[in-house]
């Protein structure tokens, strides 16, 4: 069978009426969170993966997904209106979509965007339909060594990506590889668990993270907040002009192609993807004069971007199990909770997970197109909510939440406990970032390291034996010399300032 | 640490300090299990190796914090933190003894006292349609384990 057979057989699966309501479902949630400040998709899901349990794998994964890739398509509602960007990654079009808004244009704005983020997730669901199966007949032959070295790329990608001190992010990905090591070990003893029995079966990722996501996030926001100022946008005819349509169809295809890229590489993702695309914009323009006061392709670049590199995110997690970003490693967590371990055999062994995913992909973008232009009006008045009336509805989410995961009040203590962890690393400036995927990938980083150490007799030789184990080694080091180079510092540094308060769970109503 | 002076503290330093704290508890944590060898690691191998890594990392950003110019932590508010804390705190304890619409109540009002802007019309208004709601949604319609009333 081919592509194609294979994709029609997706949507056979994506298409079932529960599918397509969970799709649904969770479209509607993402869109609804992308907009709302102070709630991101990571807590959103955290919240919600307890509750899914009940739910056929595929139902509960696809869900979990649109409300990702549907945050990604509505943070850009408010940051075209309002100049607040509802997830970091649109923070980007903020730059040209609110200058576009105070021309009247916010409406040929939002269309783009919304066109765009079709586009693009479209494109690279088909990206990920054919790269993927590719890539997991290479990492089928992977050992523990090589598995070694993809968690090392893969925490040290969670390094580059965190803003702010290199130095404080990997201390955080210690503290999460150390959070993971507590519970009971292979020989039945417990480890770190300071002698608290509800700790012997491990920490669990959601608990933690709707913690760090979710209550430290409200914490902060009431502890140090300014009313945030909504502008009177006018939204304008939904309908761009020729004009704007030929301006923002190459933006949409360069977006597309940097955003599926730069969305593969472990440590990429969405916000890297707008603003690299926003640059490219603003370089190859005839008329870059025009940045700044409202270039459509400022748009359209990056909305496409963010889109794309949200989706091809998955294709590291579904062909090596490695998960890029901190929403991967949710997806992760589901699966794992489902059954479904995201290894290089899950094409092959769980067709209907995976090609059901990728189609529900595409049907996903067409619910959020429909759910989006339509009912922008409803949208911006939802933005409008006062915080006071939102925090203790999301308090009492994260708790039902976190209650459901084992029927025990003990984790829900454990969720303030962390919150409070949150509070004070928010306050020395750390990412939290890193330290979900020092967690999540914690417990087969120990797995792989080792299996390895054990075949070799302790020879670290081990490492760079094979081709694949070197051709890995050469990538990390890469990567180490390419976050030492002076210019790739500035590069970090560039985003962070535009982006400065803005967390990848979710951001501060305050800019 | 927990000072409430809005300068004079050093975020890198707060973050340092509490890397070598927690690196250092590890440490403790760990102290009676094996450690192994690196052909057969003990459970104790890779704890002990990620406090020492965690612990240097903490020093070195405490040394670098020393000699880096003033930056202030930003505001200390911990109020926020210490009512939502008894608000999820009492969720907890409530929630298995009393069900879900005591707990519920309990936490929407409670936690509502964290902002200096809730008004009590709108809380009391919001706890009943979001107890209600809960109720129904989770308890009844999702089937987490709660009885919604105390009896």
């Amino acid at each position: 069978m081919d592509v194609f057979h294979f994709l029609i057989f997706g949507f056979s699966e994506a298409l079932s009426p529960s599918n397509l309501l969970f799709c649904f479902v969770g479209a509607m949630l993402g869109t609804i969170i992308g907009i709302l400040p102070g709630i991101g998709p990571t807590a959103t899901m955290a919240i919600l993966l307890p509750l899914t349990t009940s739910l056929p794998p595929l139902a509960a994964i696809v869900m979990l997904s649109a409300i990702y890739y549907g945050s990604q398509y509505s943070g850009s509602t408010t940051a075209i209106l309002i100049n607040l960007p509802g997830e970091p990654s649109s923070a980007a079009t903020t730059i040209e979509g609110y200058q576009m808004a105070r021309q009247g244009r916010a409406g040929a704005a939002l269309a783009i965007s919304a066109l765009g983020s079709f586009f693009a997730g479209t494109t690279s669901a088909l990206a990920l339909a054919v790269a993927a199966p590719a890539l997991s007949t290479v990492a089928l032959s992977f050992g523990p060594p090589a598995y070694v070295w993809l968690c090392v790329l893969g925490l040290l990608a969670a390094m580059v990506l965190a803003r702010g001190s290199l130095l404080k992010a990997s201390g955080m990905v210690c503290v999460g590889l150390l959070l993971a090591m507590v519970g009971t070990v292979a020989d039945g003893g417990a480890r770190l668990t300071l002698g608290i029995p509800s700790l012997a079966n491990g920490i669990d990722f959601v608990v933690v993270t709707v913690g760090l996501f979710g209550v430290a996030e409200i914490a902060s926001n009431l502890g140090g907040r300014s009313e945030v100022k909504v502008a009177r946008a006018v939204v304008g005819p939904l309908w761009p002009t020729r004009q704007e349509l030929q301006d923002s169809l190459g933006a949409m295809v360069r977006g597309t192609v940097l955003g599926t890229v730069l969305g593969v590489l472990p440590g990429g993702g969405a916000t890297l993807g707008a603003f690299s695309s926003y640059s490219v914009e603003k370089k190859i323009s005839k008329t870059p004069e025009q940045f700044g006061q409202g270039a459509i392709a400022g748009v359209a670049g990056p909305e496409s971007a963010n889109n794309a590199a949200s989706q091809s995110a998955f294709i590291p997690l579904l062909t090596l199990g490695i998960p890029s970003n901190s929403v991967m490693a949710m997806i992760l967590a589901a699966m794992t909770m489902h059954g479904v371990s995201p290894e290089p055999s899950i094409i092959e062994a769980q067709p209907d997970i995976f090609w059901g995913l990728v189609a529900s992909m595409w049907v996903g973008n067409i619910l959020l197109l429909v759910i989006n232009l339509p009912l922008v009006g409803l949208w911006v008045r939802l933005f409008k909510m006062p915080y006071r009336l939102l925090y203790p509805a999301i308090l009492l989410f994260c708790c039902i939440g976190v209650y459901s995961l084992n029927s025990r009040a003990s984790d829900v203590v454990m969720v303030m406990v962390f919150a409070a962890i949150g509070y004070v690393l928010k306050m020395a400036r750390c990412e939290t970032g890193p330290l979900l995927l020092g967690l999540v990938l914690g417990p087969l980083f120990e797995r792989s390291l080792r299996q390895a150490l054990q075949s070799s007799n302790g020879n670290p030789m081990v490492f760079v034996e094979r081709p694949i184990s070197v051709a890995l080694l050469v990538i990390t080091a890469a990567i180490l010399l390419a976050i030492s180079v002076p210019a790739a510092v500035s590069m970090r540094r560039r985003p962070k300032a535009t982006s400065a308060d803005w967390h990848a769970g979710g951001g501060d109503p305050t800019p | 640490m927990r000072s409430s002076h809005k300068t004079g503290d050093y975020p890198d330093l707060l973050a340092g300090a509490l890397m070598i704290g927690l690196g250092g508890l590890g440490l403790w944590a760990a102290r009676d299990l094996t450690f192994g060898t690196a052909a057969r690691m003990g459970a104790g191998y890779l704890p002990d190796v990620t406090c020492g890594f965690l612990i240097l990392i903490g020093a070195v950003v405490v040394g670098k914090a020393l000699s880096k110019n003033l930056l202030t932590t930003g505001h200390w508010n911990v109020k926020p933190l210490l009512v939502l804390s008894i608000a999820v705190v009492g969720f907890a304890i409530l929630a298995e003894n009393f069900g879900f619409v005591i707990s519920s109540a309990w936490l929407l009002v409670t936690a509502s006292l964290a902002d200096r802007e809730s008004r009590w019309r709108e809380v009391v208004t919001s706890t009943l349609i979001l107890t209600v709601a809960g109720a129904l949604v989770f308890v009844w319609g999702l089937g987490v384990k709660l009885s919604i009333l105390p009896f």
